[in-house]
């Protein structure tokens, strides 16, 4: 009976919020109050992760759930990281290139947000994925060139010790220094910039994907009402 | 506290052989707030949780990590994203990076690397 009610709120707010957000699309182009898109990156950033926030405490609310400060019980965090994240199989999914098989779940109220937000939860999950982890490839790429691998060679002998084996964690001013003295910091430099290049040219449809998409969340989100009631702030120490 | 009784827990399971397999359907046994890291693949094994940045893992997990997920709590000026590293103190590499919500049940390449990790407001 409960999971009853909940599940036809959760329609009522759904269907609310859609009609909320499709009626807010259209704007006079130039009128009195049309939203705009901040122009730093930082400041666009912010208006996406508020917006997100604001979706997805909507959408906890509309599953009678609160996103508070205070500590759960092991139980009721369970049911609450249902909500959040979703449950079930996981839905999206990505490999990168570096081997790894990102997961995550569709029926959580952060991808509905992120599907109110994004137009496309499915193709923004593949890009931003990948996006985010753009770096994390050049820099595994990078670990491949004879270069780099001469200069790691040059860095372990210049933090083993001339008595007894390299200990297994340099103290951190040995490891500086031997970063200096064996070109391992000016090597990675020059590599990750030229591998960050080379992994932006095999990823351009993602690329272009994600800027795509990240443009239509941000009129979106420059479009959202003004807040309801405060939120209280989630706590992340 | 949660760090000195992971520590203890860790310490204790130590000589015990696999325990708390995560469940194969539904999110990851991690607390939400939490990222985690598991010495097997698929969220199973021993798990290391933290709410903050760790620039040294313990020597039980670091370098037999096999799974991670992110369940950090998104919110406005918030660092919800984590960045893991091959190298202590953020050092050497970023094997991976994860916003709130995903999760890697296995990485041939960066299975049993990972030494540390930080929060960031992006990747």
């Amino acid at each position: 009976m409960l999971r009853t009610a909940a599940r036809a709120r959760r329609a009522a707010i759904v269907a609310a919020a859609s009609l909320l957000l499709s009626g807010c699309t259209v704007v006079a182009p130039g009128g009195v109050g049309t939203p705009t898109v901040p122009v730093t990156r930082a400041a666009q950033d912010e208006l996406l992760r508020s917006a997100e926030h604001r979706l997805v405490v909507d959408c906890l609310r509309g599953r009678g759930i609160t996103l508070s400060a205070r500590p759960r019980a092991p139980d009721d965090d369970r049911v609450f990281r249902a909500a959040l994240f979703g449950a079930g199989p996981r839905e999206l999914s990505v490999t990168l290139a570096t081997g790894a098989t990102v997961t995550a779940h569709e029926d959580g109220c952060l991808a509905i947000a992120r599907q109110r937000l994004y137009g496309d939860q499915r193709r923004w999950f593949r890009a931003q994925v990948t996006v985010d982890n753009l770096r994390a490839e050049a820099q595994a790429r990078m670990r491949t060139d004879p270069a780099h691998r001469a200069a790691l060679a040059r860095w372990t002998r210049c933090a083993t010790p001339p008595l007894g084996p390299r200990p297994d964690r340099p103290a951190p001013a040995v490891a500086a220094r031997c970063d200096r003295e064996s070109g391992l910091d000016a090597v990675r430099k020059r590599l990750e910039a030229a591998e960050m290049a080379e992994v932006r040219t095999l990823h351009r449809d993602e690329l272009a994907t994600y800027r795509q998409l990240r443009d239509r969340a941000l009129r979106r989100a420059a479009e959202l009402p003004a807040s309801g009631p405060p939120v209280e702030r989630p706590h992340l120490s | 506290m949660k760090r000195l009784l992971a520590t203890a827990a860790a310490a204790l399971l130590a000589t015990t052989a696999g325990f708390a397999l995560a469940g194969s359907a539904g999110a990851a046994e991690c607390p939400s707030g939490e990222f985690c890291v598991w010495q097997e693949a698929n969220f199973g094994g021993q798990r290391a949780n933290w709410s903050g940045d760790d620039g040294w893992w313990e020597s039980w997990i670091s370098d037999t990590d096999s799974s991670w997920a992110n369940h950090g709590i998104s919110g406005p000026g918030i660092k919800d994203h984590v960045r893991v590293y091959e190298s202590a103190w953020q050092g050497g590499s970023m094997t991976i990076c994860l916003a709130p919500g995903q999760e890697v049940g296995y990485n041939g390449a960066a299975n049993d690397r990972g030494d540390s990790h930080t929060w960031a407001t992006g990747c």
